[in-house]
């Protein structure tokens, strides 16, 4: 039983240093041994077919070198989604952020209807991308006089608004952000709710002695300062998520022949460069390791920038 | 004193006038939020004409409850079998990642291990690997393991949850170890204070990670569509695509399985919304 | 059936349900191409077709085949992603259609030579559809039925506007603006404004090809430009319906009159004949320039066998009894649910449905003037293609430079696809 896995450290405590590391392995193995099969051997294969010509095949035999890397890297295609994700997310991570934490102060001084006001904001997190795509994109972003957006516009007098076909102004995005922000604020505001509930009363009290005025001084000096932990993985949590985004792009702009070439995220680009009728794998999986070293080097400074992890050692 | 308690006045009035202005704010943003989920209702409920009328109509002119029965008699999609699988994923799927994952992080959190920082971080580096990037391999594994269109390949391959075991690690970290250290006195290993000790305290954290995974395992598309190739396999998620990807769209039978897609959802959480609050709170999601 | 009982076992609860996917988990439905009593076990695999009616036909000639025991997977959802995704594995199907198949599937051995299948019928199938499943002589899949798109236009909207039936591309931009109002938009391709759907047509109204027949760029031409670029003015001038619930595959923005015309498919016909009775018409797309003539596109699924599967003498035997043999299937699958053009010429001339009026008139557009895709347009090309044509549509980006770039990239691509040869 004890193997190769255990490895005599000179700690003494109630146990044995083998039999701890036997449980050590017994608690934590078995998740080890499914992650590392199902996200670090797929993860692995990609990285070895981004090395060859993979037309339709993930047993290649063709080596390419970095001739894929390069191609994806002069892809205008490719580096333009780049971009896109950039603006987006420079877009949805503050505006994320700032709606939930502004939610969550309002629900967390409620006297009454507290519990009322929670659920309703919380309740979008239950619905998933397919179902919200499908409300946005059919009943209040469509295109036609009887979209809501429309309606509204029509009480108005205005013009009606094609929302996710318009490419000046780009209305798209209004669509996209909105159904993301519904979606997400929800989660985010009950993450800053527990984490308004652990500030010490005390501290509110010492500042109304001081006769600091609440609302923003009091928010500015205790509230914000407080939630820092907080506000640091909202906005480690957003940066990756809007990273991945693939969901409601995909739903809201797909169509049977295709994804229109603006709004289009590193990750849509990917599927049909790798999965679909193009199944250019080699390719695919170049693009798809180029963003995820992105990624991880964007978290990686994030935590460094935040000093998050300093505690881990 | 004059002037202080008129300041004082004021300052009462400025409050006040704060809250109402709160008050107004939330209730304009809550009925906002509750736009799409009556338009789900109204659209499901109306007739293919009350929703295309070129007059906007807030409730259909007529409430059309056969219309789930139509959905439900729809021979080209098996909805209530579809349900039931979605069920019986998201609650195996739910069983099997809490356990997995609060094991993990049980012995992250409180086994002494020299290399458990490099485990830790092993198993937090695949949050930045998008799920997309490594698709198509996953795909060919599951197959090449025999398992499309079953019930483990629907299941296996997503109960290692990175993010479940992150957070269960989190909130060890900060469980109190009075309580294990009096378990250790009476002479319970690791695995029975595990259980009889541990487990028994955390709840609420078991009900947020658990209510996560429910609605991520009961919300997953691309998977189940891929893996779940048979018709009886399908999750609730692909019958609804059924309606989308046809040439023709029928939009209130459309927007009638979206609303039936989310109710069973929509019911675990108000039920649990209490415990998930108080588990994050407690667990430490957010340190 | 086997779909009764499968409902039933639904029905009945939770129990059933464990029993279903209990099931689904061990042995199982040919997978693994166990035997079935003796006989091999077939998985075949359609698309999911939206008239009511098909999935149940195709299951019934799949029961009445006695060499094999054959399973019809019916797939919603992006299909091509799927078969693509299925053909990498074992647990992919036998037999299934395909939209294709690609140039780099069949170079990449993925599915299997079918070309003896044919032998004397071969004449009998229609010469523009069949092209672009041969690749160097050989045929890759049977082709099932042919889709053809056109342009349906509401009679009674035009008449009101005082507006012909638009005959060149430039009578189209014209009537669409003046069709359009503020409730009603002149023309609707698409929700994305007609890259999507349209592909190499306005192309081949203009005389132009996508590839040439010796696999050379065929639209490295001013009039590729010039062609494209007047789609440009439908959009700026706000003639186009944009952002409609269902898409151009649908007829209802036509029905529910959001739009006084509408480019769809050959299969909306009789959905729009039971909505406005003969208060339509239909035509190709209409010519452009001195070289230009009409267009219609046309292509077909085609019943592939994958190389991958265990039993591949018994797929394309089953291959070749539904898709060569059995010509009472091949017209019931292609006239009696949807609205399709047999595959078969002989099948075709004696459909009394497709003589008269709407119809007579769509299966002239496609034997006069019908192109299909030709084998060599890979998806890189197109994807490039269909991105420069939504720039130059919605972003009025200019035609000739955005046409040289997309011109590099086929080029690119032919140069790839044949080297392999």
């Amino acid at each position: 039983m004890r193997g190769p896995l255990t490895t005599t450290t000179p700690t003494r405590r109630l146990l044995g240093p083998q039999n701890r590391h036997l449980w050590f392995w017994i608690f934590v193995g078995p998740f080890v041994l499914g992650l590392t099969l199902f996200t670090y051997v797929p993860l692995a294969w990609s990285v070895y077919l981004s090395f060859f010509d993979a037309h339709n095949t993930v047993s290649p035999t063709d080596f390419v070198g970095f001739d894929n890397y390069t191609a994806m890297l002069g892809d205008d295609a490719f580096t333009g989604s780049l971009v896109t994700f950039l603006v987006f997310t420079a877009f949805i991570v503050p505006a994320t952020y700032v709606l939930s934490l502004a939610l969550a102060l309002m629900v967390n001084r409620l006297r009454w209807a507290q519990a009322f006001f929670r659920s309703v904001f919380f309740l979008p997190v239950a619905c998933s991308y397919v179902v919200a795509a499908l409300i946005w994109k059919m009943s209040i972003f469509n295109g036609v006089r009887f979209g809501l957006a429309n309606t509204v516009l029509d009480w108005f007098g205005a013009d009606q608004i094609a929302w996710l076909s318009t490419t000046d102004p780009p209305w798209y995005w209004l669509v996209i952000v909105t159904v993301r922000l519904w979606l997400q604020a929800g989660f985010y505001m009950v993450l800053f709710l527990a984490g308004l509930q652990r500030i010490p009363p005390r501290l509110y009290e010492a500042a109304a002695v001081d006769g600091a005025r609440p609302g923003w001084q009091v928010f500015r000096h205790i509230t914000f300062p407080q939630l820092r932990a907080t506000s640091v993985a909202v906005v480690l949590l957003l940066v990756i998520n809007a990273f991945q985004a693939f969901d409601e792009f995909y739903n809201l702009l797909s169509d049977s022949r295709g994804y229109p070439p603006y709004a289009r995220p590193p990750l849509v680009y990917l599927y049909y460069t790798a999965l679909g009728q193009g199944q250019n794998l080699g390719l695919g999986s170049a693009g798809a390791v180029i963003l995820a070293l992105i990624i991880a080097v964007v978290t990686v400074v994030q935590a460094r920038w935040f000093g998050l992890g300093r505690k881990e050692d | 004193m004059q002037t202080r308690e008129s300041t004082r006045d004021v300052r009462d009035a400025l409050v006040g006038v704060g809250r109402a202005v709160r008050l107004v704010l939330l209730l304009a943003l809550a009925l906002l939020f509750l736009i799409p989920f009556y338009l789900l209702v109204r659209n499901g409920l109306s007739s293919e004409a009350d929703i295309t009328s070129p007059q906007w109509r807030f409730f259909p002119s007529e409430l059309h409850w056969s219309n789930v029965r139509e959905l439900f008699d729809d021979p080209n999609v098996p909805m209530a079998h579809a349900l039931l699988n979605s069920s019986l994923i998201a609650v195996l799927t739910t069983v099997g990642t809490l356990l997995l994952a609060s094991l993990a992080g049980y012995g992250l959190a409180r086994i002494p291990y020299a290399y458990a920082n490099v485990v830790f971080y092993w198993i937090l580096g695949t949050l930045m690997v998008p799920a997309a990037v490594t698709f198509v391999p996953s795909f060919v594994l599951v197959s090449s393991l025999g398992w499309v269109s079953t019930l483990r390949g629907l299941v296996v391959p997503t109960l290692f949850s990175a993010v479940a075991a992150f957070i269960f690690r989190q909130y060890f970290l900060g469980f109190p170890r009075e309580l294990e250290d009096a378990a250790r006195v009476d002479g319970l290993g690791y695995w029975r204070t595990y259980w009889r000790v541990v487990v028994p305290n955390s709840r609420p954290v078991f009900a947020a990670v658990g209510t996560i995974v429910f609605i991520g395992a009961w919300n997953s598309f691309l998977w189940p569509l891929v893996i779940g190739q048979d018709r009886d396999a399908w999750t609730v998620q692909v019958a609804l695509s059924t309606f989308t990807t046809a040439q023709t769209v029928n939009i209130h039978e459309l927007f009638v399985a979206a609303a039936v897609s989310i109710v069973p959802l929509l019911v675990v959480f108000l039920v649990l919304q209490r415990h998930i609050v108080a588990g994050v709170e407690r667990s430490g999601i957010d340190d | 059936m086997s779909m009764s009982r499968r409902r039933l076992l639904g029905a009945g609860g939770g129990l059933a349900l464990t029993g279903a996917l209990a099931s689904a988990c061990g042995s199982n439905n040919g997978r693994d191409g166990d035997d079935h009593a003796g006989q091999p076990v077939l998985e075949q695999w359609y698309h999911q077709y939206g008239e009511p009616g098909t999935e149940q036909a195709v299951r019934r000639y799949a029961d009445a085949f006695d060499q094999a025991d054959v399973q019809v997977q019916w797939r919603p959802g992006a299909y091509d992603q799927q078969t693509a995704a299925a053909l990498l594995t074992k647990s992919g199907p036998d037999v299934f259609e395909v939209n294709g198949p690609t140039l780099d599937q069949i170079q990449g051995g993925q599915v299997v030579d079918l070309t003896d299948l044919l032998s004397e019928a071969k004449d009998d199938f229609n010469p523009a559809v069949l092209a672009p499943k041969t690749y160097q002589g050989k045929i890759w899949a049977i082709p099932q039925v042919i889709d053809t798109q056109l342009l349906y236009y509401r009679k009674s909207m035009l008449e009101n506007a005082g507006v012909e039936p638009p005959r060149t591309l430039d009578a189209l931009i014209d009537a669409a603006k003046k069709l359009t109002t503020k409730d009603v938009k002149g023309l609707f391709l698409g929700n994305d404004g007609g890259p999507g759907v349209l592909g190499g047509t306005p192309l081949n109204a203009a005389g132009l090809t996508l590839v040439t027949e010796d696999g050379k760029v065929g639209f490295d031409d001013p009039a590729a430009a010039r062609t494209l670029g007047k789609l440009r003015q439908l959009y700026a001038e706000k003639s186009l319906l944009l952002g409609a619930p269902s898409d151009w595959s649908d007829p209802a923005a036509f029905t529910q009159g959001l739009t006084a015309m509408q480019w769809s498919g050959l299969w909306a016909l009789p959905q729009v004949r039971k909505a406005l009775g003969d208060d339509f018409g239909v035509l190709p797309f209409p010519r452009d320039g001195a070289q230009g003539a009409p267009a219609v596109p046309v292509g077909a699924y085609g019943a592939a066998v994958s190389a991958r599967s265990r039993h591949k003498a018994a797929a394309k035997a089953y291959v070749k009894w539904l898709w060569v043999e059995r010509t009472n299937y091949q017209e019931d699958f292609a006239l009696r649910y949807g609205f399709h053009i047999p595959a078969r010429i002989s099948l075709a001339t004696k459909a009394a449905k497709l003589r008269q009026g709407a119809a007579g008139e769509a299966v002239r557009y496609v034997t006069d003037h019908g192109h299909a895709e030709p084998l060599l347009w890979t998806s890189a090309s197109r994807t490039a293609y269909q991105d420069a044509l939504s720039r130059i549509i919605k972003g009025g980006a200019d035609p000739d430079g955005e046409l040289r770039s997309v011109v590099r990239k086929t080029e690119a691509e032919l140069r790839r696809v044949q080297k392999k040869n």
